[in-house]
């Protein structure tokens, strides 16, 4: 179990709007509030699920903490140090502690490159090794991720959709980094192959030490590898608590919809389907008060008015966004 | 180590495939071929004599001067009247000329021009005496070099400005689109008489002035390409590596175009052969006496009655431009993103 004091990555107060732009001068007619300010502590060599329906910021904040995007708001500490403003050279070097995974491996790897091409660039980009040494790395990063050394010298199509994300998986472990976004990167394959990818994952994981923060839209994806999970909903992260009381004792009514969602494969154990009402809402025009509160079974008036803090339940090692956690827990036992 | 793409040898084995722009192709590149060998069949300098037990290769090097052979003259030998000569005398010495026998600026008044194609001019002389074929050919030499180069300088400016505006967007993109359209808007040939009116610019001038002309297409087409590629997942990836701008643009996003470039090529290279035609006809082109096919086409619509010149330089121009065309065409066919695959 991580230590619950090594912090490798804290986010506070997280924001990235998009501009929407119109018309010929390019005018900002509103924003695009795709995070919406989050906050979290991630433990160093844990994996931290996100969830949440497309569209609620997940690929978003991912990239936020990566630096692909420049948040709007906010701060993001890696290893103690706020990165939040780093310039062009800081990050280059930050670059190496930080990979992403994404979940087309057909975009993400560009065509006309080499296996040998692709696995090579990092080491050319952050001028690591001899070429001589950089051939060595390749084949013992192929052969780490399970792909005969030979691949590479061929091309990313003529591998199947898993051999392909094993690709993605090797460029991202190739600097060593210690933090790896994985946006999706089970979503796209076939259940079969889903699961032999995620052991491959959780190998690296113990291996290298890695913290992975692992963007999933379904809950049971997610279960298998991660020790907690963070829900998030237009934005926001509405719960986040290790992955066995998001099962067991959802707080949030959003994530009580989503786990009274799942199959359950015991009959004796089968809740009561919530059913959630309407669409989601636009991030550009995000709903008064609490977000979700459209939505909510429970919604009361202050849920209109009032937006809900992030807060603590007790002692526990439980966040969520609700004015009324804590009394829902009963309501929802009781069905 | 030299290593065809699997998808770049699809797409050859494709235009392989294409009979219509394979043979085409072919037919274009025996043409090249012999255009750049053009002074071994076709010229006024002998292949080889042998005088005095010495042997000379005139065909390129400097001008032999006619006392070399015994003439009684320090300009260059004619090495038909050479060969004349020493038949005459009977001497052993020998003159072998190339296949045809005319320089492209050699007149002939043997025969009062222009003359009928005959067995001595295969396609007739022009008005001033000089051999059809062999204008034609040397023309052809002129032309396509002249394509090749103003398609060089055209991609150029092109690739540029549209990378740059598709790329960086915001005040470059908006400055670019604006020279675009004001550049669309002004009338070529007016500039060009003008530009020509005080300054003579020469074979490479010209072709620059005509590429500054034409960049404006394939810098639409980068822009949209180069737009379409930077916002896509793999540059992302290069991006999180920490790959720097000159690497994205040059090791991802330009590569990714390419097969629009190339199968836009023949097109390019078609309509810098007709440029250059039509300033020559019009006047506005290279300077005489360079063989052009555009002067054999003026000179030709002037004489209508010696129909072999008009004749011969429309029927190259239409084989030339054709063959050009079904090459695109073929390439077009065999670069069709479509066909491959989805990601390309
Ligand atoms: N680069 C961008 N520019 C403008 N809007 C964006 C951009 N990226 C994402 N968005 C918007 O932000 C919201 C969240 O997107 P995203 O983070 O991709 O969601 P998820 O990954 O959870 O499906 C969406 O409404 C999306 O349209
Ligand atoms: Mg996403």
């Amino acid at each position: 179990m991580p230590d619950s004091n090594d912090i490798i990555l804290e986010i506070r107060d997280l924001k990235m709007h998009f501009p929407v732009k119109k018309g010929l001068f390019s005018r900002t007619v509103g924003q695009v509030r795709a995070v919406d300010g989050v906050s979290l502590k991630i433990r160093r060599g844990e994996t931290v699920g996100l969830v949440g329906e497309s569209g609620c910021g997940k690929s978003t904040l991912g990239r936020c903490v990566i630096r692909l995007y420049d948040p709007t708001e906010g701060r993001i500490f890696f290893n103690g140090r706020d990165i939040s403003q780093a310039g062009p050279a800081e990050m280059r070097a930050l670059r190496k502690d930080m990979q992403i995974i994404f979940q087309d491996p057909n975009e993400s790897l560009n065509s006309r490159h080499s296996v040998e091409e692709i696995l090579e660039e990092p080491f050319i980009i952050h001028d690591v090794g001899s070429p001589e040494e950089r051939r060595i790395w390749i084949r013992q990063l192929l052969s780490r991720v399970g792909l005969p050394e030979s691949a590479a010298e061929r091309y990313p199509h003529e591998f199947s959709g898993g051999q392909r994300q094993r690709i993605g998986i090797a460029r991202a472990i190739a600097l060593k980094p210690k933090l790896i976004v994985c946006d999706e990167a089970v979503s796209a394959l076939d259940v079969s192959i889903q699961s032999q990818v995620l052991n491959l994952l959780m190998d690296l994981q113990d291996e290298m030490n890695l913290t992975y923060i692992f963007i999933a839209h379904g809950l049971p994806v997610v279960k298998l590898i991660s020790d907690r999970i963070a829900v998030m909903y237009l934005g926001k992260v509405v719960e986040f608590t290790s992955s066995q009381r998001i099962y067991d004792a959802p707080q949030h009514p959003y994530t009580q919809a989503l786990i009274s969602a799942i199959p359950e494969a015991d009959p004796e154990h089968r809740t009561e389907r919530i059913i959630l009402q309407g669409d989601v809402p636009s991030p550009i025009n995000p709903p008064s008060g609490c977000a979700f509160h459209p939505r909510c079974r429970f919604a009361t008036e202050r849920c209109k008015k009032e937006s809900p803090q992030f807060r603590q339940l007790g002692n526990d090692e439980h966040w969520v966004a609700c004015h009324h956690a804590g009394e829902l827990v009963a309501t929802s036992s009781e069905s | 180590m030299f290593q065809l793409r699997p998808i770049t040898k699809r797409r050859l084995q494709r235009f392989h495939s294409l009979k219509r722009g394979w043979y085409a192709f072919l037919f274009l590149s025996i043409c090249l071929a012999f255009t750049v060998l053009a002074e071994v069949f076709i010229n006024s300098r002998a292949l080889y004599v042998q005088h005095e037990g010495k042997s000379s290769f005139p065909t390129y090097g400097d001008p032999i001067p006619g006392k070399v052979f015994g003439l009684g003259y320090g300009y260059e030998t004619d090495y038909k009247e050479l060969q004349a000569h020493f038949a005459a005398s009977g001497s052993s010495s020998k003159v072998i000329m190339p296949l045809i026998p005319w320089g492209p600026n050699e007149m002939d008044y043997s025969v009062p021009p222009p003359a009928k194609p005959s067995a001595k001019h295969w396609l007739g002389t022009d008005i001033m005496g000089r051999d059809i074929l062999s204008r034609l050919v040397y023309g052809f030499r002129v032309s396509i070099s002249f394509a090749l180069l103003m398609v060089g300088m055209t991609y150029s400016i092109g690739v540029t400005l549209g990378c740059l505006s598709g790329y960086y967007g915001s005040w470059i993109d908006l400055i670019t689109q604006r020279l675009q359209e004001i550049w669309m808007c002004l009338p070529f040939l007016f500039i060009v008489i003008i530009i020509t009116a005080f300054w003579s610019p020469g074979f490479v001038g010209l072709a620059f002035i005509c590429a500054i002309f034409s960049w404006m297409g394939i810098a639409s087409t980068m822009r949209a390409m180069t737009f379409k590629e930077k916002s896509r997942e793999y540059v992302t990836a290069a991006r999180s590596l920490g790959a720097g701008t000159g690497r994205i643009v040059f090791r991802h996003i330009l590569p990714n175009t390419l097969s629009i470039v190339i199968s836009s090529l023949p097109f390019q290279v078609a309509g810098g052969i007709s440029a250059l035609t039509s300033l020559d006809f019009l006047g506005y082109g290279v300077p005489p006496p360079m063989p052009s096919w555009g002067e054999l086409m003026e000179q030709g619509l002037g004489r209508l009655d010696a129909w072999w010149i008009l004749g011969s330089v429309a029927t190259a121009m239409t084989i030339i431009l054709i063959s050009i065309t079904f090459i695109g065409e073929g390439l077009r066919e065999a670069f069709d993103p479509k066909r491959h695959s989805t990601y390309d």
